[in-house]
């Protein structure tokens, strides 16, 4: 028998989403029991923590709502939800000075004492703003700390959700919860449930983001019947360590290096963005640099490891040095001396723009469920912009909580229906059940290798008909699979559950990119090598009767139209 | 260098074993691998049934902390190749409660961090929408370092003084009251004083400074625990004399 507990507002993720949903639903109420279900420990999980970059609002002039609006646009390819990038531009900033006034963040500061921003390519203006190079650190602490503050916030941490429930009426119900430090069932009723899980596109070969990410509340959100927008659209970054073998592979090297005038060579030491864009060469678009490299190293020009050389020492060691000190120290770590002589980097998956449809309320189509961060799509269109990702997870997810809020202690506790989870915990734990079968691991290597080469940079239709077929045989393969020892604190099994959910969004990415015959933002098809005339559209998935499906529904300009206002960009910077 | 090393890696099953044991493992050597990559090989290649805790594995969730060879270490940042030929041994931090093999309890420090009361405390809120609290950068840089702790427990692990006596509030803690002390939009500190001073360890610290050689971001918490005290008393002599008015 699995126990039953309740709760108020159920927050599933704990990154910069879930806690600020979870701090604005506190403070609406003191009467308002909120529950955080986090995979790792309270603010150490998950990626807002890798940011970086930064934070983009605007805080003043010359900057406008407009120009940040417009920027958000051409950076997404014109198909982002425009209520929705109303929404984060307009609500950026009074969100970043709560983060600094109310919640404690340090962000670097200007000779006066105000807020620095700093300029990203690709930005009509300085927008971003950071602390250093490790913002996402700062803002991840403080939000932690804020709600241990916090009386009615209890954190279960070590705890991941694995099936959303709905009541009898369809209601959104709470969540069947797997405590992964005692390898229990928990069901979780709520009068309202968040799911800010934060995407993650661990199901590639190589990645910049935290490995304890496995795409969880897109495979929840798609198993519990909603629809989805942009799977297609995934995020590479050019210039990803290349450290065979190693967990650190697939680590940023930043931006700023080939901002700097850094070279980009092939094995044969040719300077190839000549071949791929001769005016903006290095400084062309992460998305073009990125593809650029793989396809140097699919047609046999690599580096000895697969990737391309990046080059600075041209620059002056000390000059490298001093302006990327982290840079340097990164590289030294693994025996490569960055200020004088190149090392090799390749593209890293980074984000995914896709996501559950929701509203401007962060409202999903399910009552009682709502959506915000990186599980969402509509925000970022084709292509984030750097700077963009924290500020749409805490922008969302204080909207989410004051929503919930709002109306969750008029609504009843839902019933939810037992029975039906022990058959869900039943074949959760099925592979606990089974002997050990060794080959958990060489079926996620195969999908990761599957999903890099056939739906990763560059795509085409016979390729990602093979990737699906693939996809399928692995999670075919995947319900035989056993792991060994039990349930308590067992990373097999949790790695069992992650694959399960990387699959299960594999082939959405990939039935979502066969759906789109064109080439838009961070999606390249070799066969559809241009942007299609006609009507902009957006890719939506879900699953219907039983079986997952895509479709395509057109892009409403609800606000402004490409081509007439698209302020002018030299370099689209799509960082963290 | 070798072609293999010897990975001996503590265990503990409590519903098998009421004492941790070792158990060793053969795993091949890459000049690249940090211990994480060895412990990840272990677990999908050798012994599925190996616990251990990480997140990120780039040296930014502070999830991975553990003894390496006695010291604690992250074991994301730190390299077979600085010990091979030499065995490596990997246990968990000491002073926590082993939860399973590796992994280790860390209610006490959560616990702990919260006394401190680690969020900026003002008699007067002022609201967001007046704009930010000014703040020059060298305003920033007297608390800046403190501000850069990811609570990887190391320096509990290191510390002495913790060893010996559990109730000790510990460097990280220390270390971030003094980073919202030291905070000029924060007036909390004389509240945060009475409760760092109700714990006789931080006066029990003698400058050993372990936590602060362990430490993977250079917090320095040893030097925020040596201002905590020189401030710290000298606010205390403040309140018996002045009692009426010591901020």
């Amino acid at each position: 028998m699995i126990d039953t507990a309740d709760t108020d507002v159920l927050i599933l993720g704990a990154g910069g989403a879930g806690l600020c949903a979870a701090l604005h639903a506190a403070d609406a109420s003191p009467k308002l029991r909120v529950t955080v279900v986090v995979k790792g420990l309270l603010g150490r999980a998950g990626c807002t923590r890798m940011v970086q970059g930064g934070y983009n609002a605007v805080l003043g002039a010359p900057d406008s709502l407009e120009a940040h609006f417009l920027d958000t646009l051409a950076g997404g390819g014109w198909i982002n939800d425009q209520d929705l990038v109303w929404t984060l531009v307009s609500e950026a900033p009074g969100r970043v000075l709560e983060l600094e006034s109310r919640y404690g963040c340090l962000f670097d500061r200007t000779p006066e004492g105000r807020i620095h921003q700093k300029p990203f390519a690709g930005q009509t203006h300085d927008r971003t703003i950071h602390k250093g190079d490790l913002t996402g650190i700062e803002i991840m602490n403080r939000l932690a700390e804020q709600a241990l503050a916090r009386a009615n916030i209890q954190a279960l941490e070590e705890c991941r959700a694995v099936e959303l429930l709905r009541d009898g009426d369809g209601r959104a119900a709470g969540a069947l919860v797997l405590d992964c430090r005692a390898g229990r069932f928990q069901v979780l009723r709520a009068r309202a449930t968040l799911l800010a899980m934060g995407g993650g596109p661990t199901m590639y070969r190589v990645i910049a983001c935290s490995a304890d990410k496995a795409a969880d509340g897109i495979a929840l959100a798609y198993r519990a019947g909603l629809q989805l927008r942009d799977m297609e659209m995934v995020q590479f970054h050019p210039t990803g360590l290349v450290i065979p073998g190693s967990l650190m592979t697939g680590a940023l090297l930043e931006e700023g290096l080939r901002g700097a005038g850094g070279h980009l060579r092939n094995g044969r030491g040719e300077r190839f963005m000549e071949r791929y864009d001769p005016a903006r060469m290095e400084r062309s678009t992460r998305d073009l640099v990125a593809r650029a490299s793989f396809t140097e190293v699919v047609e046999g020009r690599g580096t000895p490891n697969g990737g391309v050389w990046i080059d600075v020492s041209h620059l002056g060691a000390a000059v490298v040095e001093r302006n990327f000190r982290g840079m340097v120290k990164r590289c030294r770590d693994f025996g490569r001396d960055l200020a004088r002589e190149p090392v090799e980097v390749g593209p890293t998956t980074h984000f995914m723009m896709g996501g559950v449809v929701i509203d401007t309320a962060c409202r999903t189509a399910v009552e009682g469920l709502f959506g915000a961060g990186e599980d969402t799509g509509g925000v970022h269109g084709a292509n984030r912009l750097g700077g963009n990702g924290v500020a749409e997870s805490t922008v969302f997810g204080g909207i989410a909580g004051d929503v919930i809020a709002e109306s969750v202690l008029a609504t009843p506790m839902p019933q939810v229906n037992a029975a039906a989870l022990e058959a869900s915990a039943r074949r959760l734990t099925a592979p606990l059940a089974r002997p050990a079968t060794g080959d958990l691991y060489d079926l996620q290597r195969e999908l990761r290798d599957v999903m890099w080469e056939k739906v990763g940079l560059v795509r085409d239709g016979d390729g990602l008909r093979e990737a699906l077929a693939a996809i399928d045989r692995i999670a075919a393969r995947l319900e035989g699979v056993g792991v060994p020892g039990g349930a308590a604190f067992n990373l097999a099994w949790q790695d069992w559950l992650n694959v399960v959910n990387q699959t299960a969004v594999a082939r959405l990415i990939a039935l979502s990119a066969l759906e789109r015959c064109e080439s838009r933002g961070a999606h390249w098809r070799r066969d559809f090598p241009a942007a299609a005339p006609g009507p902009l559209f957006t890719v939506r998935a879900g699953l219907r009767g039983g079986a997952p499906a895509v479709w395509t529904e057109p892009v409403a300009l609800t606000r402004a139209a490409p081509g007439v206002s698209a302020p002018a960009s030299s370099m689209v910077e799509i960082g963290d | 260098m070798p072609s293999t090393v010897a990975l001996t890696v503590a265990r503990y099953r409590p519903e098998r074993e009421s004492e941790p044991t070792f158990q060793t493992y053969e795993i091949p050597f890459r000049k690249d691998w940090v211990v994480l990559d060895a412990l990840n090989h272990v677990k999908d290649e050798l012994d599925g049934s190996l616990s251990f805790r990480w997140s990120c594995r780039m040296g930014v969730c502070g999830s991975c902390g553990m003894k390496v060879n006695g010291t604690p270490k992250l074991t994301c940042a730190t390299f077979l190749s600085d010990y091979v030929p030499a065995p490596i041994r990997v246990e968990p931090l000491d002073y926590f409660p082993v939860v399973r093999d590796l992994v280790v309890d860390l209610t006490d420090f959560m616990r702990k961090l919260k006394q401190v009361k680690p969020w900026i405390i003002r008699t007067e809120e002022k609201p967001p929408a007046e704009g930010e609290y000014l703040q020059t950068p060298d305003q920033l840089d007297t608390y800046k370092q403190f501000s850069m702790c990811i609570n990887c427990m190391l320096c509990y692990s290191a510390c002495p003084i913790y060893g010996l006596e559990p109730s000790f509030i510990g460097p990280a803690a220390i270390a971030l009251a003094q980073r919202y002390n030291m905070d000029s939009r924060d007036e909390g500190a004389a509240e945060r004083l009475k409760i760092l001073s109700e714990h006789d360890g931080i006066w029990q610290c003698t400058f050993v400074g372990e936590c602060t050689k362990v430490c993977p971001k250079h917090v320095d918490p040893a030097g925020a625990i040596q201002q905590y005290k020189l401030t710290g008393a000298t606010r205390w002599v403040k309140s018996l004399l002045l009692p009426w008015g010591t901020r």
